[in-house]
């Protein structure tokens, strides 16, 4: 089934510009409909105030006052969301960083700085093909 | 009166009392034995006068150099003019980044806005538009003089630091995390690594790919508290090949 362009995407950044980019990078690969907040509380409250649940997460993991890794850990705990698909794109390149991120149940963790590229492959492997 | 010249005060005075016409044994017996213990007191206070002496003229000279010392640390000329004129340069660069970052991503908005079909002097435009990315992009050569400066600031004061530790004869002891460094632990907080990310997009596309095998329990191996894993240091990172070990 392909991949519906028009669901909603959350991206969650403290850093404006970065948002600007995966903004950008989204448009281009079709997708319409982009929200963002600047840290995980932000994107929490959105996720459950939301009407159309989101169909993708792409996370920071270094934000103030919630990280993207306490985002990923309150959604996968939360009945309503645990479903999401969800992305970390970080400059965290730890192995027990990326280890811990999979134990919470993330679907797929790029490191900083990434191209357009490999955001493509990565969103494609967790919700499919577009 | 130091107490050395108490001791010869009693002793003069039991002198004086024995000169008198006293009778009584017992009381020749207690001023003789306060005679031999006076005696003995009084070395032992002179001793003791010249410790605490040599104690006090021991710690007059620490505190001289210590003075000394935290004047050529020139704790005012850091807090006062180090410090701030650094945290003004760091306010600079980010400003100055956020200026030329923020006009790149315009410039290339536009650029991608652009629809060659309609757009009169298409080709023109593109150039005019690159020109003014690579404008933007002189903003790295200010930077650089910037974090260069921020640089030998650091230097200096660790410099000075590094003496006044090594004067003073201070030994470094372990000290508690504040809460805040907790957190950050707790959290896996640890920034940007130098020199680019730690763990290659590679390795971490290997953990996730489809056709690998490990599973959650092998993963929960790697944080295992059996009693072998409980005498392995609990800070010992995972190393690239424990993972690839799993996932190949």
């Amino acid at each position: 089934m392909a991949v519906d362009l028009s669901m909603p995407v959350l991206v969650v950044d403290d850093y404006k510009t970065m948002v600007r980019i995966i903004r950008n990078l989204l448009k281009q690969l079709g997708f319409e409909n982009v929200d963002d907040a600047a840290d995980g509380q932000e994107a929490l409250q959105k996720m459950r105030d939301a009407e159309q649940k989101f169909g993708l997460v792409i996370s920071d993991w270094n934000m103030e006052p919630m990280t993207g890794y306490e985002l990923l850990r309150e959604v996968r705990a939360d009945d309503g969301l645990k479903p999401t698909p969800f992305i970390m794109v970080t400059a965290e390149s730890k192995t027990e960083n990326v280890v811990a991120a999979k134990r919470a149940g993330v679907n797929n963790y790029i490191v900083k700085p990434f191209n357009a590229a490999t955001l493509k492959s990565k969103i494609a492997a967790v919700i499919g093909d577009f | 009166m130091g107490a050395n010249d108490a001791a010869l005060r009693v002793k003069d005075a039991i002198e004086q009392l024995k000169t008198q016409n006293v009778k009584d044994r017992q009381l020749v017996d207690v001023l003789e034995l306060s005679g031999v213990l006076t005696d003995a007191m009084g070395h032992f206070f002179t001793a003791l006068d010249e410790t605490i002496k040599d104690e006090f003229v021991d710690i007059a000279s620490f505190i001289k150099k210590a003075r000394n010392e935290i004047g050529d640390l020139r704790p005012k000329d850091i807090q006062n003019n180090r410090i701030p004129s650094a945290g003004e340069e760091l306010e600079a660069i980010v400003a100055d980044t956020e200026v030329a970052t923020d006009k790149i991503m315009q410039t290339a908005e536009d650029v991608l806005a652009l629809d060659p079909d309609t757009t009169e002097d298409f080709g023109m435009q593109i150039q005019d538009k690159m020109l003014v990315i690579i404008e933007a992009c002189s903003f790295q050569d200010l930077t650089g003089q910037r974090v260069s400066k921020v640089v030998s600031t650091l230097k200096q004061i660790e410099d000075r630091i590094s003496r006044f530790a090594e004067a003073m004869g201070i030994q470094e002891t372990e000290v508690e995390l504040t809460a805040e460094e907790q957190r950050r632990q707790d959290l896996l907080l640890n920034g940007p690594a130098i020199g680019g990310p730690e763990t290659a997009q590679d390795d971490i596309d290997a953990m996730f790919a489809e056709h690998n095998t490990a599973g959650q329990d092998d993963i929960d191996a790697l944080f295992s508290t059996d009693d072998d894993d409980k005498k392995k240091d609990k800070d010992e990172e995972v190393s690239q090949d424990d993972i690839d070990a799993l996932f190949g």
